[in-house]
């Protein structure tokens, strides 16, 4: 019964997304975020591509006969190459994100990171790099089966030798000897990278509660590699839960003071995270 | 015979430049990374009050390694025409002044982790891009800095760590600001952030 509704929830997710691919990578060159003008800077983008499609002459130089010929025609050419650099992603459910991201900072600061810090407190460093090996290596089919949908067959193969030996001499994979020692390294996939490299964008941006930030694409990917997640198959629930919940912790021993680098250097750190999470995608996929 | 050893010498040396000259970006940004990191791991200076000093001497080097105009410029993009220049003036102190802010006490708390440069690659004529890895004992972190050649100097206008490119990262986050507020509101928030950081 679970099950189905499960496949509902994700059969019905990803006909949404695909409807959405069409909408929206129209719109995800565009910002969304403005909540209150709509478009001054979308106009200037699509003025921007007119421009470069059409030609190199801007027509910013009329306005300014002051200024050199040569100058400002470079100018003109770094200023779209920057621009036509740039990614986004629309982000129609600005409030509900903004909300989320409020939650998960006082999230972080008041729970995750007090927790993480006693947890460190009590595993040393080796400890915990072991428990990550470890769990790493039981994720294996996750990143097995997306290299494989991405016809990357030597990474795929590359996975599964790492999970032959870092189970055996790795021992239980508590080490990871297969980079250690042969120098094969981990080569990350999940289901919302493999949607990428067929060319689904993102949809929208959505940040969700503890998970943190994420996009409908990279969200239906989080649930179908659920079904790929051996620890999804733990019963009763609240053991599965725990078990990821210590993974997080876990991985979180090695990140803290990620975030607070992140706010103290933002400006306006909600659309630096999303600015971030969308060019992090971006390569994970490409590569 | 000496017509030969000495047509063979002239070649070499040529050759030899032209074989540096391509190493040129990597060697100006691995030079001014293991300045910095010189810095940080000198025995003589450990301890609260050669922080000072320190944070000094990585200052100094930063000012040679960064073109803070150009990554300025970059930055804002198609919204730089947009400030008058006091005003272009201003924003390039702050932001200096916000990234220092932001990075000093990262690169402060360096213990020992190993930096290796592999390689580079043209963009341009003028511009090229240097890639790095930080090794930690947990991952390997690939930081690439993006250089452009001024008056004979390599410098560096973009850092991108993990994929996320520094410039195109505040451009996106100013950008929103400068989408409601004018360049002088703008400025007035990045002010507050300095003065409050």
């Amino acid at each position: 019964m679970k099950l189905i509704v499960l496949t509902i929830g994700v059969v019905g997710l990803f006909a949404v997304s695909l409807f959405s691919f069409s909408y929206y990578s129209l719109a995800s060159t565009v910002i969304a975020s403005d909540h209150d003008q709509e478009g001054k800077s979308s106009q200037v983008d699509q003025t921007l591509q007119d421009q470069k499609q059409s030609t190199q002459e801007p027509d910013e130089l009329i306005e300014e006969p002051d200024q050199e010929q040569e100058p400002s025609d470079q100018e003109e050419e770094i200023i779209e190459e920057e621009e036509e650099e740039t990614v986004q992603i629309a982000d129609p459910l600005y409030i509900w994100n903004k909300g989320m991201y409020y939650f998960n900072d006082k999230f972080y600061f008041w729970l995750l990171k007090p927790v993480t810090q006693g947890y460190s407190a009590v595993f040393p460093e080796g400890v915990r790099l072991s428990i990550s090996n470890f769990y790493q290596n039981i994720t294996t089919p996750i990143r097995f089966v997306n290299n494989l949908l991405q016809l990357k067959m030597k990474s795929a193969g590359n996975e599964l030798l790492r999970l032959v030996l870092n189970t055996t001499f790795g021992v239980a994979g508590l080490g990871d000897f297969a980079k250690d020692k042969m120098d094969i390294k981990r080569h990350d996939e999940d289901l919302g990278q493999t949607f990428g490299h067929y060319g689904i964008g993102h949809g929208f941006y959505i940040v969700w509660p503890i998970l943190g930030p994420s996009s409908l694409r990279d969200t239906v990917g989080y649930v179908g590699d659920l079904f790929l997640h051996p620890v999804s198959y733990i019963t009763p629930i609240e053991t599965a839960v725990g078990i990821d919940a210590h993974d997080k912790v876990n991985e979180t021993s090695f990140h803290i003071g990620d975030y607070e680098d992140i706010i103290k250097a933002a400006v306006d750190p909600y659309i630096s995270i999303r600015d971030a999470y969308v060019q992090h995608r971006k390569k994970k996929v490409e590569e | 015979m000496k017509k030969v050893l000495i047509g063979f010498h002239l070649i070499i040396f040529f050759i030899l430049p032209l074989s540096l000259y391509a190493g040129v970006p990597q060697n100006t940004v691995e030079g001014h990374v293991n300045n910095v990191l010189s810095v940080l791991r000198d025995p003589a200076m450990k301890g609260d009050k050669a922080k000072k000093a320190k944070k000094e001497k990585v200052r100094a080097i930063s000012e040679k390694m960064f073109d803070f105009n150009e990554l300025s410029r970059r930055t804002l993009a198609m919204n730089w025409k947009n400030l008058n220049p006091d005003q272009q003036k201003e924003f390039i102190d702050l932001y200096k002044d916000i990234l220092e802010d932001a990075y000093m006490d990262r690169i402060m708390s360096y213990s020992d982790e190993k930096v290796v440069f592999s390689k580079e690659i043209m963009l341009s004529d003028d511009t090229a891009e240097v890639q790095s890895n930080i090794i930690t004992k947990k991952a390997e972190i690939p930081i690439y800095y993006r250089v452009i050649l001024k008056d004979g100097n390599w410098r560096v206008y973009d850092v991108i760590i993990e994929g996320v490119s520094l410039i195109k990262n505040y451009r996106t986050q100013f950008r929103d600001i400068l989408a409601n507020k004018s360049p002088e509101e703008l400025l007035k928030v990045l002010r507050k952030k300095v003065g409050k950081a």
